[in-house]
């Protein structure tokens, strides 16, 4: 029998209410309130989000991003820092106690990751899983993931690149000292690709808006085929709305929060 | 003294760790504070700061070994970092400097 899962769809919102919600969903998945769930979802403004151990002022130009326009957040997940812009973003919360959920992080990887690889599949996009939290295509990153584990349930989110600015990323992120920009802009290009990249090399050369949403409408059919699941559409409820509320005004924004390391 | 350490050892993810010890720099130098950033995995995350702060007085050539002790003791689970590749960090720095005072 299929697995029944809440699918939610909210938007798009700031850095802080993105991280907020998907870890008030989590609260409501642990307190047995909700059914296990699968959010997309997209960033405005644009955002960098870093991971939990990443310190801030080594890796994101805050003024940069602050003069761009461009939100930052710590995320409660590991992980690298990412600039979310033209992408699709999802998140999945699993009881630890569910069927779906596996003990090692790298084995859960690779089961969750699955939904994401059949539903590139269906946009016509033949990926892998690259060990520790990559999907690559041709060798080149598409996907990247986090995931933690709290109150006995596993998070995990993560990004389907729908176009690539490797300019702008550089100009938002800090490089390495060791590594020329110009240089490390040029990897990164050859290292980097996305779901827009296939719809070009087809002739076609469509705008976000169709982009996300067929992207999105591929990936629920992945995650439900990969995953055996059965997707029942609805909405975070008020309670998780002002507990998200609560979460992106008092943690997610919040300067100790964001400067923790 | 105060050492910044940056790098990508074998297995890992980019590890950056800042270590105050008591000069002169020795593999014997106990560690006075200890802060390991990267963009690593470590759950649970809050037990992470637990293991930084007990690494605190350990000598620099038993880092590796007592932090995967620690992370065993506290049933974390990693992945992207590891003694190992701490303990790499740590060496190669040792290396540049006494090779610094060699010329």
């Amino acid at each position: 029998m299929a697995h029944e899962f809440r699918l939610l769809e909210t938007g798009f919102h700031t850095a802080a209410f993105n991280m907020g919600l998907d870890e008030a969903l989590l609260g409501s998945v642990a307190e047995g309130k909700s059914l296990p769930t699968l959010r997309f979802y997209g960033w405005k403004p644009p955002a960098v989000s870093i991971g939990y151990f990443q310190g801030l002022h080594e890796e994101v130009d805050v003024d940069a991003c602050r003069a761009a326009g461009v939100d930052v957040v710590r995320r409660i997940t590991g992980g690298g820092a990412v600039f979310h812009h033209y992408e699709v973003t999802y998140s999945i919360v699993v009881p630890l106690s569910h069927q779906l959920a596996r003990p090692n992080i790298l084995d859960s990887y690779r089961l969750l990751l699955g939904g994401i690889i059949d539903g590139l599949a269906l946009l016509g996009i033949e990926a892998e899983f690259a060990p520790i939290n990559d999907i690559v295509t041709g060798g080149k990153k598409i996907s990247g993931n986090a995931q933690t584990r709290k109150r006995g349930c596993i998070l995990q989110h993560g990004t389907i690149l729908l176009d690539v600015e490797v300019d702008l990323m550089f100009s938002l992120l800090k490089v390495p000292q060791e590594k020329a920009r110009g240089k490390l802009i040029e990897d990164v290009k050859e290292r980097v690709t996305s779901v827009q990249h296939f719809f070009k090399n087809r002739g076609q050369n469509p705008i976000f808006k169709f982009l996300y949403e067929e992207t999105v409408a591929a990936l629920k059919q992945g995650f439900a085929s990969a995953l055996d699941l059965s997707l029942v559409g609805s909405s975070p409820d008020e309670a998780e709305l002002a507990e998200a509320q609560r979460l992106a005004d008092e943690k997610f924004a919040s300067r100790h929060w964001t400067e923790l390391r | 003294m105060k050492l910044e350490l940056i790098g990508k050892p074998g297995g890992c993810k980019l590890l950056r760790m800042t270590l105050e010890v008591e000069p002169p720099l020795s593999p014997a130098s106990r560690l006075q504070r200890i802060s390991i950033r990267g963009d690593f995995f470590a759950v649970p995350e809050e037990a992470f700061e637990e293991v930084e702060h007990e690494l605190e007085g350990t000598a620099l050539d038993e880092l590796g070994l007592r932090f995967d002790a620690l992370v065993l003791e506290k049933g974390i689970q990693c992945a992207g970092i590891g003694g190992a590749g701490l303990a790499e960090l740590v060496q190669n720095l040792l290396v540049q400097k006494e090779q610094q005072h060699g010329t």
